[in-house]
C-alpha cells in the first residue's frame, strides 16, 4: 500500500513542493523574527506592542470597516446584477461580457482611472458635477479625511462586484429550471419565486463568494496604496498598509513580522468560521 | 417589472462600469489642453497618438510590456503543468483518512496568506539566492500564488466528469497519465481554458512583489513601470494613460476568446451543487 | 370545465414544433396526448400550461380565453416528468406551497396537507427532503402538490417516464383511480402507448407536430386513420405488408397460426420464438418479409421449423401505399 500511496503522492509533490518552499519558509521566518529584537536578542516585545498600538487599533478597524462594507454592497448589488441580467432575454452574454470589465483590469490601471476620476480640481467627477451647477469645493473624494475611507472602498466596489456577479450567475444558472417552472404553475409571482425558490438554492454560491470575497478584501493592499497611499494621514491605512509602512519606511521587520501572525491569524480564524458555516448550511 | 425597465438599468449597469476605463482611453488621445477641460469632454474631441510614442518610445514601457508577457505565459503555464496533476491526484486517487480534506484545506489556505506577509521573507531569500530582478523569479513566485487556485478549480472540474470514462480507456491499456492527457484533459478543455484565463490575468496584473522584486528596468514588469510613473511629482497622465491601455487592453482580449468558457468554467468548477 | 386548443401553432426559429392543433378535453375527461419523441407534445402541454407562449391559436379554460395569461392566474395544476420538488423544502413544504402562495391561513394549509398526503400514502414522509425520497415516492408528493388545491385541469408531463417498469404499472392503476375520485380535466403527455390506451377516455395521437386522429382508444386501437396510427399503437405493433399499391396491416392477435400443414393457408419459417408464460410471440420468416403472431403460452417451436398462417380477413387494414391513409 505504501508504494501506492508513494506513486500517487509523486503527483502531488512538485506542486506541494513548490507551494512549501514558498509559504513555509517565509511563516518561519516571520516566526523567527516576530521574536527577535532590533539589537538581535530574544524578545516578546513585538507581541505586547499590539495591544498597545493605537495605529494597530486603527489599521484593524479600518481594515475591518472597508470588508464589512465593501462586501455588503459587493454582494447586493451583485445579486441584483445577477438577477437582473438572467431575468433578460436577448444581449445577456453582452451585459455579461460588458459589465466583467472593471474586474480585469491589473489594479495600476484602475488606480490611475480612480485618480483621474477622484482629483478635486480636475478629475472628471467633480469636472461633470461642476457643468451640472454643483458646488464641488468640499467634495475631496480621496483626499479627504472623513471621505478618503469610503471613496476607496467605491473603487474596490466599481472593481469587484463584477466578480460577484460572476459567481452568482454560475450559481443561478446552475439551478435546475423545472422547479422555477413548477413555481409559476403554482401560482408564484417572480418575486416569489426568487424569495422562495431561487434565493434558499443560491445560499450555497453566496457562502462561497463571500468567502473568496472576504479573504481578498481583508488582504488588499494594490489600489489604496496607489490612490492614497494609506492617507490623508492613516485615513485609508489597512492593516496592509500598516505593515508596509512598518517594514519599509521605519525598517522594523520584527514588528511587522509580529502584526502579519496577529492579521493572519485574525484571517484564519475568521475565513474557518465562514468555512464552517458553509459546508453545515449545504448540508 | 416592464422590460425596457430592465434593459434601461442593465444598461446602467454597464455605462458605471465601462465608463471609467473609457475616460482612461480618452485621456490617453487627447492632447494635454484637453485633459482637464472643463465641462470634461467624453467623445468630441482632437485625437493624438503623442502620448503613446511617448510611453513606448521616450520610455521604455515597450521593454515592460516584454517582461510582463514573459512572467504571465511563464508562470500560467508552469502552474498548469504542477497544478494538473495535482488536482487529477486529489479528484481520483484514493487517500487514507482525512488526507484529502486536509490538503485540499491547507492548499486553499495558501490563498488567505496576505501578499505583505510573504513579501519580506521572499525578498531576503532571493537576495541570498542573488535572484533579485529575475524575471524567472518573479515567475516562480506568481507560480506559487497561482497553484492553489488552479488545483482547486480543476479539481471540481475532474470531479464533474464520471471516472468510467478513463477506466475504459486504462482498460483499453492507457496509462493513468495517458489517460488524463488523451482523455480526460480534452473533456476538461472549458474549464482548462478559464483557469489559464485566470493565471494570465492575475500574473499580468500583479503588483507588489513585482515591485518589491525587481531593482532595475530589467527586471520591471508593465504594473511596476506604470506605478512608478505615479508617484513621482510631475505625473505625466497622458503617458501614463497610454501604458494603462495598453496593459489592459491584453486582458481584455484573452477573456474574449474564452468569455463562452468564464460562467460555464466557474459554474462547474465553483459551484457545486 | 373543458380545456380547448384552438389551432395552436408554436415555432422554435425554423423549426415548427406545433403546426395549427385544435383539440378539446370535456369536462372530466382524462385525454392523453399520445407521439413518438419530438412530436410537439410537451410543446402543445406547456402551451397549454401559459410556460410556452403560441404563435397562433387559443387556450380556452372551462370556456375562458386565457392564452394571455400567465401560469399562474390559470387555475392549473402541472406535473413534471422529473417532478420538480423543491429541493430545499420538506415534503410537507412542497405540498403547501401553492395554498402558501394564496396566503391561506396556517391552519387550513396544515390539514390540508395532511388530509392530502394521507391520500397519497406519503403521511410518514412529510418531514422527509426530496432527496432522501424513492422515485415513486417523490412522484407522489409532485401529485400531492398538484391536486391541493383542486385546479380547474391538471397537466402531466410523461409523469411515469422515470419511474421503474414495475413502478409504472401500479402507479398507472394509482392514477387512473385518482382521476375517478377527482373528476377534473386531465391532459396528459406519453410516448408510451400502453399508458394511453389504459389510462385514457380519449386519446390524441400527436405525429410531427399534428394532430393525426382524436378518439377513444378503443377506435384508434381498431379503426386507425393512418399508417402511422396503426404501427404506433399496439404491442407488438401491427404487420404492414405491400400489396400492389396497397399496404396491408394486420395485428399480431389476428392471425392464426398452425404448425400443421394447412391447405390455402400461407407459409414460412420460424424466426424466432418467444414464450412469454402467458401467450408466446413468433416472428415468421416469409420470403423476405417477416411477421409477427401471437399464440397462447407454452408453445415451442424451433428455429427454422414450417409454419402456416392466415389473417382473420375482417380484421386486416388496408393503407394507401402513397398517402398513408386509410382505405375503405
Amino acid at each position: 500500500m505504501t508504494a501506492r500511496l508513494a506513486r500517487q503522492g509523486l503527483w502531488l509533490a512538485p506542486a506541494v513542493a513548490l507551494l512549501a518552499a514558498l509559504s513555509i519558509y517565509p511563516m518561519l521566518y516571520l516566526l523567527r523574527v516576530s521574536f527577535t529584537a532590533l539589537d538581535g536578542g530574544f524578545t516578546l516585545d513585538h507581541f505586547a506592542r499590539l495591544f498597545q498600538d493605537r495605529f494597530f487599533a486603527a489599521a484593524a478597524m479600518n481594515t475591518a470597516i472597508y470588508t464589512v462594507v465593501a462586501l455588503g454592497l459587493e454582494l447586493v448589488l451583485g445579486l441584483a446584477l445577477a438577477v437582473l441580467v438572467d431575468s433578460l432575454g436577448r444581449g445577456r452574454a453582452f451585459f455579461r461580457t460588458a459589465l466583467l470589465a472593471p474586474m480585469l483590469l491589473p489594479p495600476v490601471v484602475v488606480a490611475v482611472i480612480w485618480r483621474l476620476v477622484y482629483n478635486p480640481q480636475f478629475g472628471v467627477l467633480n469636472g461633470t458635477l461642476r457643468s451640472m451647477g454643483v458646488d464641488t469645493s468640499a467634495l475631496v473624494w480621496a483626499s479627504g479625511q472623513s471621505t478618503a475611507l469610503l471613496s476607496v472602498i467605491l473603487v474596490d466596489v466599481w472593481e469587484w462586484t463584477p466578480f460577484m456577479f460572476l459567481l452568482l450567475t454560475a450559481g443561478l444558472q446552475a439551478l435546475p429550471a423545472e422547479p422555477l417552472e413548477a413555481a409559476r404553475v403554482d401560482g408564484a409571482t417572480a418575486w416569489r419565486v426568487f424569495r422562495d425558490i431561487k434565493l434558499p438554492l443560491l445560499k450555497s454560491t453566496i457562502f462561497l463568494a463571500v468567502l473568496l470575497r472576504a479573504m481578498d478584501l481583508m488582504r488588499v493592499f494594490d489600489q489604496i496604496f496607489l490612490i492614497t497611499g494609506g492617507g490623508p494621514g492613516i485615513a485609508t491605512e489597512t492593516m496592509s498598509l500598516y505593515i508596509y509602512r512598518t517594514a519599509f519606511r521605519f525598517f522594523n521587520f520584527g514588528y511587522a513580522a509580529a502584526m502579519s501572525l496577529a492579521g493572519l491569524a485574525l484571517a484564519v480564524f475568521f475565513a474557518r468560521g465562514l468555512l464552517r458555516l458553509i459546508t453545515a448550511r449545504a448540508r | 417589472m416592464k422590460t425596457a425597465l430592465r434593459y434601461a438599468l442593465a444598461a446602467l449597469a454597464v455605462a458605471a462600469a465601462i465608463a471609467p476605463i473609457w475616460w482612461l482611453v480618452t485621456i490617453s488621445l487627447k492632447r494635454e489642453i484637453d485633459h482637464f477641460a472643463s465641462p470634461p469632454v467624453w467623445i468630441a474631441f482632437q485625437p493624438t497618438l503623442d502620448h503613446y510614442r511617448e510611453a513606448f518610445f521616450l520610455r521604455p514601457f515597450g521593454a515592460y510590456l516584454w517582461h510582463s508577457a514573459l512572467v504571465a505565459a511563464g508562470s500560467t503555464i508552469l502552474a498548469l503543468v504542477l497544478g494538473v496533476p495535482a488536482a487529477y491526484a486529489l479528484a481520483r486517487f484514493r487517500w487514507p483518512g482525512q488526507f484529502r480534506d486536509k490538503v485540499g484545506f491547507w492548499i486553499l489556505s495558501q490563498r488567505m496568506l496576505p501578499p505583505i506577509v510573504t513579501c519580506v521573507p521572499l525578498l531576503l531569500m532571493l537576495r541570498q539566492l542573488r535572484l533579485l530582478d529575475s524575471l524567472a523569479a518573479l515567475a516562480v513566485v506568481y507560480t506559487a500564488f497561482n497553484l492553489p487556485f488552479v488545483i482547486w478549480m480543476m479539481r471540481g472540474f475532474f470531479e464533474e466528469i464520471p471516472a468510467e470514462i478513463e477506466e475504459a480507456a486504462m482498460l483499453d491499456g492507457e496509462s493513468r497519465l495517458g489517460a488524463l492527457m488523451r482523455v480526460v484533459l480534452p473533456i476538461a478543455s472549458p474549464g482548462l481554458a478559464a483557469t489559464a484565463v485566470f493565471c494570465l490575468i492575475v500574473a499580468w496584473n500583479e503588483f507588489l512583489f513585482a515591485l518589491m522584486l525587481s531593482q532595475t528596468q530589467h527586471g520591471t514588469t508593465l504594473p511596476v513601470g506604470i506605478a512608478s510613473s505615479v508617484t513621482q511629482y510631475e505625473i505625466k497622465w497622458g503617458a501614463m494613460s497610454a501604458a494603462g491601455v495598453v496593459a489592459m487592453a491584453p486582458v481584455f482580449l484573452f477573456a474574449a476568446v474564452v468569455q463562452k468558457y468564464l460562467v460555464r468554467g466557474l459554474s462547474l468548477g465553483a459551484v457545486k451543487g | 370545465m373543458s380545456l380547448a386548443l384552438e389551432g395552436i401553432t408554436k415555432r422554435f426559429g425554423d423549426f415548427t414544433a406545433v403546426d395549427s392543433v385544435t383539440l378539446e378535453a370535456r369536462d372530466g375527461e382524462f385525454v392523453v396526448l399520445l407521439g413518438p419523441s419530438g412530436c410537439g407534445k410537451s410543446t402543445l402541454l406547456r402551451v397549454a400550461a401559459g410556460l410556452e407562449h403560441a404563435d397562433a391559436g387559443r387556450v380556452r379554460i372551462g370556456g375562458r380565453d386565457v392564452t394571455e395569461m400567465e401560469p399562474r392566474d390559470r387555475d392549473i395544476a402541472m406535473v413534471f416528468q422529473s417532478y420538480a420538488l423543491y429541493p430545499h423544502m420538506s415534503v410537507a413544504g412542497n405540498i403547501a406551497y401553492p395554498l402558501r402562495i394564496r396566503k391561506r391561513p396556517a391552519g387550513e394549509i396544515a390539514a390540508e396537507v395532511r388530509r392530502t398526503a394521507s391520500t397519497l400514502g406519503l403521511a410518514d414522509l412529510l418531514e422527509r427532503r426530496p432527496r432522501e425520497l424513492s422515485g415513486g415516492q417523490r412522484q407522489r408528493v409532485a401529485l400531492a402538490r398538484a391536486i391541493i388545491r383542486r385546479p380547474k385541469a391538471f397537466l402531466m408531463d410523461e409523469p411515469l417516464s422515470n419511474l421503474d417498469a414495475r413502478l409504472r404499472v401500479e402507479m398507472r392503476f394509482e392514477l387512473r383511480r385518482l382521476h375517478h375520485e377527482l373528476k377534473t380535466v386531465t391532459l396528459y403527455v406519453t410516448h408510451d402507448q400502453a399508458e394511453a390506451m389504459t389510462l385514457a377516455d380519449r386519446i390524441a395521437v400527436i405525429h410531427n407536430g399534428r394532430l393525426v386522429q382524436f378518439d377513444t382508444p378503443a377506435n384508434i386501437y381498431h379503426r386507425p386513420a393512418n399508417l402511422f396510427v396503426a404501427g404506433f399503437l399496439g404491442s407488438p405493433s401491427m404487420n404492414f405488408m405491400e400489396d400492389g399499391k396497397v399496404t396491408l396491416g394486420v395485428r399480431p392477435e389476428d392471425i392464426e397460426v398452425s404448425f400443421d400443414q394447412r391447405p390455402g393457408w400461407r407459409s414460412g419459417r420460424v424466426w424466432v420464438c418467444e414464450d412469454l408464460g402467458n401467450e408466446t410471440l413468433v416472428r415468421i420468416a416469409v420470403g423476405a418479409d417477416q411477421v409477427t403472431a401471437r399464440m397462447p403460452g407454452g408453445v415451442g417451436a424451433a428455429f427454422d421449423a414450417p409454419v402456416w398462417f392466415r389473417f382473420d380477413e375482417a380484421k386486416v387494414h388496408r393503407f394507401d401505399q402513397a398517402t398513408g391513409e386509410k382505405k375503405r
